[in-house]
């Protein structure tokens, strides 16, 4: 009959109204933030700098401002200014590591170049602030995460790296 | 009936002065529909509510959206670049005017009796008495009108056709 | 008593309340003025809210998702924060454009939208303008509402503006002829254009104003236009033309997102924006409300008179009770219809109004001829053959202007 493609697709519509109410399988709104969110191990965002004791967050950061990920970043959105001790003699850690998370394209470049394991992928998404430049540009101190939450976002990962780092002291010690 | 007949009256007669003197046109067919709405008013005033609705369906609703749309195929729609036109006979333009004015208004002034109101309103035709008059004995110029309108619909129908394709252009 | 006849509970009312006044005749004046028109304005820009809402979660469950369900509970003060976003968005105005029309065309169209709803008969004399011409004048209102259209996409100075609102003046003017075409068949045989005679005789008078319920019952619903085979097919042609009327899905093209950037739509924004999606629901009321008095009985509904009254007229549940609830219907229906169809290409949308909707509606015209004068057992299934002997055939002439068959080698 002519026009019967039109109430078939009626039937389909009416069956999804209704049934959205019966069956859970047809709603699929996550009702963020309140259900939580889909963020899986393998999401990355902005990079963030490792540290490997909680009592001493700035002293044991592994990055020794090699500013090897500062020239390997595409769109240059890493500062790093290295320190010194009062004699002016170059120290192997960042006084000032600067990322602008608006101009990062989360590419992970700087993660696959670092040769200290420093420097790795948050997840973490809710960055949003008031002031437009000032609060998109993180500093070292809100940068500096421990290795335990890096175990955390991305397990597997942290493992591999934890393997790696621990096979590294062990061939000095061995040679 | 007064007051109405005066507002409504004032209304018309400003909508078709703006109709004529406005530069942009279409703010003058914009005060030109307006004026036909007026004339639905005293249509309504003079009991006749069929042929007010059928004024606002057929002038508003359509002859007015075909000025509006044969005003927008012309260039000079804002009317901005034309200086006033200040012709020297004007003169004999408001003479012409008085005169065709005064031949209108000479038969009202020369009625008998337009003081005194209308002797019943209960003598407005209803639709059904519009009807009945309309199929006998009026029926000629209906069908007359239909075919004027079947005509029009036909000519319309082949000026919107796409035009004849010769049998030997070759095929793209 | 009062409460004799529930359903003109509020006329008696006010009845009474006018004759405790009867002494201040200017008073009485001006309170029939504003009891004809302040109802309506106050009742239909509610219905319009409760509208915007059942959309919105409407279309939202069957497209297997929740609707707004943040603002109150579920969702229910959304309508209330789209009111306040859209009386704080910056009112803009295109300085090339023309500044007086640009701001009369959302006025403009609202005023026959809300104009129009007054021949409409919410229940036993409760029409605000009863007039004898009732369906003409509906008709000649709401065809005013093709200027604005044409206003609000001249003076947008937009090309793709201009060419939307041509479109959807276009789209309107087409199809108000299957409407009007469609209403022919009730006024002809109904005899009147009078909308409160249309109601009454969509009634079978000596079963309602009899004495056993069941009769009641049925007597109010048997004799609905729709349950006759012209009244079917009219009812179909006139709610299809009524959803090109108000520019609703599937026929939306006029100010579809994805086709012409809401077409003459484009330049508005913040209230004027409202004023226009107002306007169209306020349409989309009336023209529902007007397929509910043509062809769905208007007020009359399964009801029975309450048992403690004498008055022959009087009805348990009020008319406006079955009046509104009847409008939602419909109004749900285009809201599922927007839900499930996708959108017309606009030479698909013309050719639907002229090649199709029209043939058919004059031969409904001769159907319902046909009916008047044949015997009823003869006329109602012959009516329902040879209307869909004609449907199909229509159909199939104008199988050949939607183009060859697609194959889609890679889709």
């Amino acid at each position: 009959m002519l026009g019967s493609g039109i109430f078939k697709g009626l039937a389909v519509t009416a069956k999804n109204f209704f049934g959205s109410y019966f069956c859970k399988s047809r709603l699929t709104t996550l009702q963020y933030p309140e259900a939580g969110n889909t963020i899986t191990a393998f999401s990355r965002n902005i990079p963030f700098l490792v540290f490997d004791s909680e009592e001493a967050p700035l002293d044991t950061l592994r990055c020794v401002s090699c500013k090897i990920c500062e020239k390997e970043c595409p769109p240059q959105c890493i500062y790093i200014v290295q320190d010194k001790d009062a004699n002016g003699k170059a120290l192997k850690q960042p006084r000032i590591f600067d990322i602008d998370i608006s101009v990062c394209m989360g590419c992970q470049i700087c993660v696959e170049v670092c040769p200290f394991e420093a420097i790795k992928m948050d997840s973490t998404f809710e960055l949003a602030g008031a002031d437009r430049f000032a609060d998109l540009l993180l500093h070292r101190d809100q940068l500096a995460k421990p290795n335990t939450y890096f175990h955390k976002i991305h397990p597997a990962e942290a493992q591999e790296v934890d393997a790696r780092l621990a096979a590294k002291q062990k061939k000095p010690a061995a040679a | 009936m007064n007051a109405a007949f005066l507002i409504l009256s004032l209304l018309a007669v400003a909508g078709a002065l703006l109709a004529i003197r406005l530069h942009n046109l279409v703010h003058a067919t914009l005060s030109l529909m307006f004026f036909f709405v007026a004339l639905a008013g005293l249509f309504v005033l003079l009991m006749a509510e069929f042929i007010a609705a059928v004024q606002i369906l057929v002038y508003v609703g359509a002859v007015g959206i075909l000025i509006l749309f044969a005003i927008m195929l012309t260039p000079h729609v804002t009317g901005e670049n034309h200086g006033r036109l200040c012709s020297r006979g004007w003169i004999w333009g408001l003479a012409g005017a008085g005169a065709v004015f005064l031949i209108l208004i000479a038969p009202v002034l020369l009625m008998a009796g337009l003081d005194t109101p209308p002797a019943t309103a209960a003598l407005s035709p209803s639709v059904r008495e519009i009807g009945l008059v309309l199929m006998t004995p009026y029926g000629i110029a209906l069908l007359v009108m239909a075919l004027l309108l079947t005509a029009a619909l036909v000519g319309a129908v082949v000026a919107a056709s796409p035009p004849a394709r010769d049998k030997d252009e070759p095929k793209p | 008593m009062i409460l004799d006849n529930p359903d003109q509970l509020i006329v008696n009312l006010v009845q009474q309340g006018l004759d405790l006044l009867s002494g201040f005749p200017i008073v009485v004046l001006v309170l029939c003025l504003l009891l004809s028109t302040v109802p309506l304005i106050a009742i239909f820009p509610a219905c319009f809210a409760i509208t915007t809402w059942l959309e919105r979660k409407g279309l939202a469950r069957i497209q297997n998702r929740i609707g707004p369900n943040r603002a109150g509970w579920f969702g229910l003060l959304q309508p209330v924060a789209d009111g306040i976003k859209m009386l704080l968005k910056e009112d803009i105005v295109p300085r090339a454009g023309d500044q007086l029309t640009h701001f009369l065309a959302p006025v403009l169209l609202l005023v026959p939208a809300f104009t129009v709803l007054a021949v409409l008969p919410f229940s036993r004399n409760m029409t605000p303008a009863a007039a004898d011409t009732g369906v003409i004048l509906f008709f000649a209102i709401g065809s005013v509402s093709t200027l604005p259209v044409f206003l609000a996409g001249w003076s947008s100075h937009n090309k793709y503006s201009l060419l939307g609102g041509m479109r959807a003046i276009a789209q309107m003017v087409s199809y108000e002829i299957p409407l009007v075409l469609s209403t022919v068949t009730v006024v002809m045989l109904t005899g009147s254009l009078n909308t409160v005679r249309i109601v009454e005789a969509q009634q079978v008078s000596s079963w309602v104003l009899g004495d056993n319920a069941a009769l009641q019952i049925l007597g109010q619903v048997l004799k609905w236009n729709v349950f006759t085979p012209w009244g079917f097919i009219g009812f179909l042609i006139f709610f299809v033309a009524s959803l090109a009327e108000v520019n609703r899905c599937p026929f939306d093209l006029p100010e579809a997102d994805s086709e012409i950037v809401a077409g003459h739509l484009t330049e508005y924004s913040g209230f004027k924006y409202a004023l226009f999606f107002m306007a169209e629901y306020i349409s989309a009321f009336a023209i529902s409300g007007l397929a509910v008095t043509l062809f769905l009985g208007g007020w009359s509904g399964p009801n029975i008179r309450p048992w403690w009254s004498d008055d022959p007229q009087a009805l348990l549940i009020p008319g406006f009770v079955w009046f509104f609830l009847k409008m939602f219907a419909l109004i749900l229906a285009m809201i599922w219809i927007r839900g499930t169809l996708p959108r017309l290409r606009v030479d698909h949308l013309m050719g639907f109004a002229w090649k199709f909707l029209m043939p058919l509606a004059l031969l409904n015209i001769f159907v319902a001829g046909a009916y008047y004068y044949l015997p009823r057992w003869i006329g109602w299934p012959a009516g329902f053959v040879v209307l869909y002997v004609c449907y199909e055939w229509l159909g199939r002439i104008n199988r050949g202007s939607l183009g060859p068959k697609r194959t889609y080698r890679y889709a």
